[in-house]
């Protein structure tokens, strides 16, 4: 004890007594060392009373996490014979008694009621949908959609989704056409689910990118939601925003949207090369004989990519007016092409093969090996 | 009383439907994966296995291969539980002899259902 007596002591003296003597150089480095001292001792008592509180912190939510897991379970695992505002009416007192003022354990609570919303049908569904409003979290959703932080409305937009809480979709709306890609793509695939009256109002509004990906998302929603009322998406077929134009393209294209077949021929005078190519895929799938002319038109003027894309749409309307021209093709320099004229000359079922046999006899050997390989049916 | 064991790395999921079993009379034992799940089925006995598809370690595939290529085993009914309802996976799991697909979100009550009638129908072999 003494010897630490001793240096304190030694310690307290020069910062005290002997400090004003010491020359200005070891003044100034006492200090510092002084101040270090001092911040390491804070920053040690700040970290250790961070970590009391966190794992107090961490105790407490485990014991939130467990009690609603439990408490849910049972709510969830209900007579099947009692009626779901029996239950809710029954669950509520128990529910309500936890501390869902705290951020955390309300985010607990909604999580769980989230996952459960998802992966359970029937009456459970709608146990679950029933607790949700009783306990005012819906008011709680709208509240995270109209704040500022772009995350927290993602997060109150997942929500509304999840739990079908229709009366969101005008707050939801606003977002679908927000400078946030994230936020702009979670506000498109929750409206398209929400609305009630104009799913696809989006589409009228939308300036920014719909990319690549949330075009997939997009059309997987639109296509797989059954209670949904597919308009005709020709409409948007003339919108100035190109991803627009390419969205709708692909539901025109699954849901065979004939109707939308002179706005479709129309796409191919369209500046974007991608749009011109879906284009003339759709016409060649709908088999739309109207639009062979617009194609022979424009077939000079683009790309390797959008010359066999029509080659291959001529085939397979198969109308005749441009087996010539099919013909043609043979002596181009492009063995591509050379090779989808003669499988697009093949799609006819009447003269196709016919036809190619024809030629085989008129050409030289390189043309006539393509054409055994197109009619050689184990290849393609 | 009939012994089932629910496989599902969902730690939710897994506690409903624990519980949903338990209240209906069955004895259930549970595994949170694919590794806990393959380790209980080859040292017990059950009369129905429930088994989620994707868990971790070990797949439900591979636990329902083992129960179906067991001389022992192999007539326990094996209920698939499937988040994604793609053509090949339910081709799959029913070739290697799975006895039902459940594909999420489902009926809690009518799952209960189906396991009553396998496990009645397990009863005569």
């Amino acid at each position: 004890m003494s010897i630490f007596n001793t240096l304190f002591n030694y310690i307290g003296q020069i910062y005290t007594d002997r400090l004003p003597y010491f020359p200005t150089n070891i003044r100034v480095s006492l200090l510092i060392i002084l101040f270090c001292v001092i911040t390491a001792i804070e920053l040690y008592l700040y970290m250790m009373v961070r970590r009391a509180v966190r794992s107090v912190r961490s105790k407490r939510m485990k014991y939130w996490d467990d009690y609603i897991s439990v408490l849910l379970a049972n709510m969830i695992v209900f007579d099947e014979t009692d009626h779901p505002h029996e239950v809710v009416a029954h669950f509520y007192p128990k529910l309500k008694k936890i501390p869902l003022r705290s951020k955390v354990v309300n985010s607990i609570l909604v999580e769980k009621i989230l996952t459960y919303h998802k992966n359970f049908t029937g009456k459970t569904a709608e146990v679950l949908s029933l607790m949700y409003r009783k306990l005012s979290l819906d008011k709680k959703a709208k509240r995270k959609i109209k704040n500022r932080n772009w995350e927290t409305k993602i997060e109150g937009i997942r929500e509304a989704n999840e739990m079908d809480l229709m009366e969101m979709a005008h707050l939801i709306v606003e977002y679908t056409d927000d400078e946030n890609a994230l936020l702009r793509m979670e506000a498109q695939a929750a409206y398209i689910k929400l609305s009630q009256s104009d799913p696809f109002h989006f589409l009228d509004r939308a300036q920014e990118r719909i990319l690549d990906w949330h075009q997939v998302v997009l059309f997987e929603i639109i296509t797989k939601h059954k209670k949904l009322t597919i308009p005709s998406f020709s409409k948007w077929l003339y919108s100035s925003n190109d991803t627009v134009v390419m969205l709708c393209l692909k539901l025109v294209d699954h849901f065979m949207q004939f109707d939308a077949a002179q706005e479709v021929i129309k796409l191919l005078k369209h500046q974007n090369p991608k749009i011109v190519r879906k284009a003339v895929e759709i016409i060649g799938k709908l088999e739309l004989e109207d639009a062979e002319s617009f194609m022979f038109e424009i077939y000079f003027n683009h790309s390797e990519e959008i010359k066999l894309e029509i080659l291959n749409a001529l085939g397979k309307i198969a109308s005749g007016n441009y087996s010539e021209f099919l013909s043609s093709r043979i002596y181009s320099a492009d063995v591509k092409i050379k090779k989808e004229a003669l499988y697009a000359i093949k799609i006819d079922p009447d003269h196709g093969e016919e036809k190619l046999r024809t030629i085989y006899l008129q050409t030289g050997q390189e043309n006539q090996a393509l054409i055994k390989h197109v009619l050689d049916d184990r290849i393609r | 009383m009939s012994k089932i064991l629910i496989a599902e790395d969902e730690v939710l999921m897994l506690k409903a439907l624990e519980f949903k079993l338990k209240k209906e009379g069955y004895e259930v034992e549970v595994a949170s994966d694919g590794r806990q799940a393959m380790e209980k089925v080859k040292s017990n006995t059950y009369d129905l296995v429930l088994t989620d598809i994707m868990m971790p370690f070990v797949g439900g595939m591979e636990i329902l291969s083992y129960i179906k290529n067991d001389a022992i085993k192999k007539h326990t009914p094996v209920l698939l539980i499937s988040a994604v309802g793609l053509e090949h996976v339910v081709l799959e799991g029913f070739s290697l002899g799975a006895d039902d697909f459940i594909y999420k979100p489902f009926n809690l009550n009518e799952l209960s259902v189906r396991i009553k009638r396998y496990i009645k129908q397990n009863v005569f072999h």
